[in-house]
């Protein structure tokens, strides 16, 4: 391909790929008699306002933030916990047993989890878990522990069996073998899963949806949901888009930061799972 | 220690979020739980079934989410085998862009679907502003059946091909780039190279591919609700919403689980397809 031809290419990919979101930052800070006399008069117009008017709301916009970042940190530490044993011993089982529970935890990484928001919103409620925010991770951990099984169980069948044979000899209990032995070689794999996870509850919003009606407890996903169909903010869209720039700016860091781990999880999540 | 003592926190937690609700709406879905009973649960047989068979919504929803996905991955997986046949090239900078092009699929659904709304706007949006600018006459996305569906598709496509794109990619890091070489020695063109090597090879990773997007396209939720909230007129209206509505909404439990259970049958029955589709092409192959 002729290195024009392909620099033209990818200035389209990135403007495709970045351009929805730009808009948002440039109307984020245009004040509404801008946004409403369309094109031109770009030397005025400009101001920060619509994010004041976001960050001063009440609940203040933040504090979406931090509920969402509390549930996905929560979220992934209780799935680890959960499946990394999991994910061991199926990884040391042949079989029958590792077909069954392979194949049952394929079909439900795939399946649109939406369907079961009614039946878990009725658990939420008889055991008093509404407007629980901790209360999340539970669905969540179940939700992603499919994945997050496959993904480590394939990193654990990955190490030689002799490592563990030999500490095994040493005396080496079990919670000893995978604390020192096993656990510091899967890094990169833990890593992978753990980010996933986590923006799986960062972004959840059927479940977080249904379970939390108090809006100082709500998750990101379901405040911007309340704020599309809310009458507070006006049309033309000033703080609407001021809120999607900020509810983006910690995933853009989240990505850039570890876009390596993320990536290597999506793929092998898929294609040893 | 066993091993199945080790899986039985993580065993439980499934069993309690996966199958306990499957079985909670075969119990609900032979009942009458709506504001007409009190919100009590009453047993009224198949009632729901029947109600099921004969809904015109659902099966026009069944249809618009079918419409939906089908358009919607097909769309991704030619995109996406474009865009990573572009990143599978060596050049410089292609990293960054790679992270780049990722973001949309990490951005929580909602907060993009609130962007997109924007953007469709009639008449402030940019898509209509450029249209005036051009001399043409605005388009009313969001309110005409057709328009609506479209930018609910626009949106998808938007935010999924980089999960394409990125599970392709892989799949091409894993053809041997001798197998090109050999076939432009024997005079093969590029092009007949995507076709004889690439997508041939490629087929375990478009049938992933095609595996979880489809799944997730028909049970499309957050975009939907969020984008066009189901309309106008319910056009755009998927099963999920519709089932969400049912119990949220018309406060009607009992139809709503029928309504889950239906789209499940549904989607079991295309599951089954898929799989013995794959059989006859590996048989073949």
């Amino acid at each position: 391909m002729r290195v024009s031809t392909r620099a033209g290419l990818v200035a389209l990919l990135l403007l495709w790929s970045l351009g929805p979101m730009l808009w948002q930052l440039y109307t984020s800070m245009r004040t509404p008699e801008a946004l409403l006399a369309g094109a031109g008069g770009l030397a005025s117009g400009w101001t920060l306002a619509n994010y004041g008017a976001v960050l001063g709301g009440d609940p203040p916009f933040w504090r979406y933030l931090l509920n969402s970042t509390v549930v996905g940190a929560l979220s992934t530490l209780l799935t680890l916990a959960l499946a990394i044993p999991c994910a061991y011993a199926l990884s040391r089982r042949g079989g029958l047993l590792r077909l069954l529970v392979g194949g049952g935890l394929l079909a439900a990484a795939v399946f649109p989890y939406v369907l079961l928001f009614l039946a878990l919103l009725q658990v939420a409620r008889q055991l008093g878990l509404a407007n629980n925010l901790l209360a999340l991770c539970l669905p969540y951990a179940g939700l992603q522990l499919p994945l997050a099984v496959l993904l480590l169980q394939a990193a654990f069948a990955e190490l030689p069996p002799e490592l563990e044979e030999s500490a095994v000899l040493e005396g080496f209990s079990l919670w000893q073998r995978l604390r020192w032995i096993l656990l510091p070689l899967m890094g990169p794999a833990v890593v992978s899963t753990g980010l996933l996870v986590f923006l799986f509850s960062w972004n959840e919003f059927p479940i977080a949806l249904t379970w939390i009606s108090r809006s100082e407890l709500l998750t990101l996903a379901p405040a911007m949901a309340r704020i599309a169909g809310s009458s507070v903010y006006t049309v033309p869209y000033g703080a609407f888009a001021a809120a999607t720039v900020l509810g983006s700016v910690p995933l853009l860091a989240l990505l850039l930061l570890f876009q390596r781990q993320i990536v290597a999880g999506l793929t092998q999540g898929a294609i040893k799972g | 220690m066993s091993a199945l003592l080790l899986m039985a926190p993580a065993l439980l937690l499934l069993l309690a979020v996966f199958v306990w609700p499957l079985l909670d709406y075969a119990w609900l879905s032979l009942q009458a739980q709506s504001v007409f009973t009190g919100l009590e649960a009453v047993p009224v047989g198949t009632l729901n079934w029947q109600r099921l068979l004969v809904d015109g919504r659902f099966w026009q929803d069944a249809w618009q989410t079918l419409r939906f996905a089908a358009v919607s991955v097909g769309l991704e997986l030619v995109a996406g085998l474009a865009i990573a046949l572009l990143l599978h090239q060596r050049w410089r900078g292609r990293g960054v862009v790679r992270s780049l092009a990722l973001l949309p699929w990490a951005l929580p659904t909602t907060v993009m679907a609130l962007g997109w709304r924007w953007i469709f706007n009639d008449p402030y949006g940019p898509i209509n502003g450029l249209l005036q600018l051009l001399g043409l006459a605005t388009l009313p996305f969001l309110a005409a059946p057709e328009l609506a569906w479209l930018a609910t598709v626009v949106a998808d496509v938007w935010k999924t091909t980089p999960f394409v794109a990125l599970l392709l990619l892989a799949g091409l890091q894993m053809i041997p780039g001798d197998l090109y070489e050999a076939f432009a020695l024997e005079g093969g063109t590029p092009w007949q190279g995507l076709w004889r090597i690439t997508v041939p090879l490629l087929r375990p990773y478009i049938f992933i591919v095609l595996l979880f997007r489809l799944a997730q396209a028909l049970g499309v939720f957050d975009l939907i609700a969020v984008l066009t909230g189901g309309g106008p007129a319910s056009s755009t209206e998927s099963l999920a919403v519709y089932a969400y509505l049912n119990a949220m909404r018309f406060l009607d439990f009992g139809y709503s689980a029928t309504v889950m259970l239906g789209m499940f049958l549904l989607l079991l029955a295309g599951a089954g397809g898929l799989l013995l589709w794959r059989r006859q092409t590996e048989v073949r192959a």
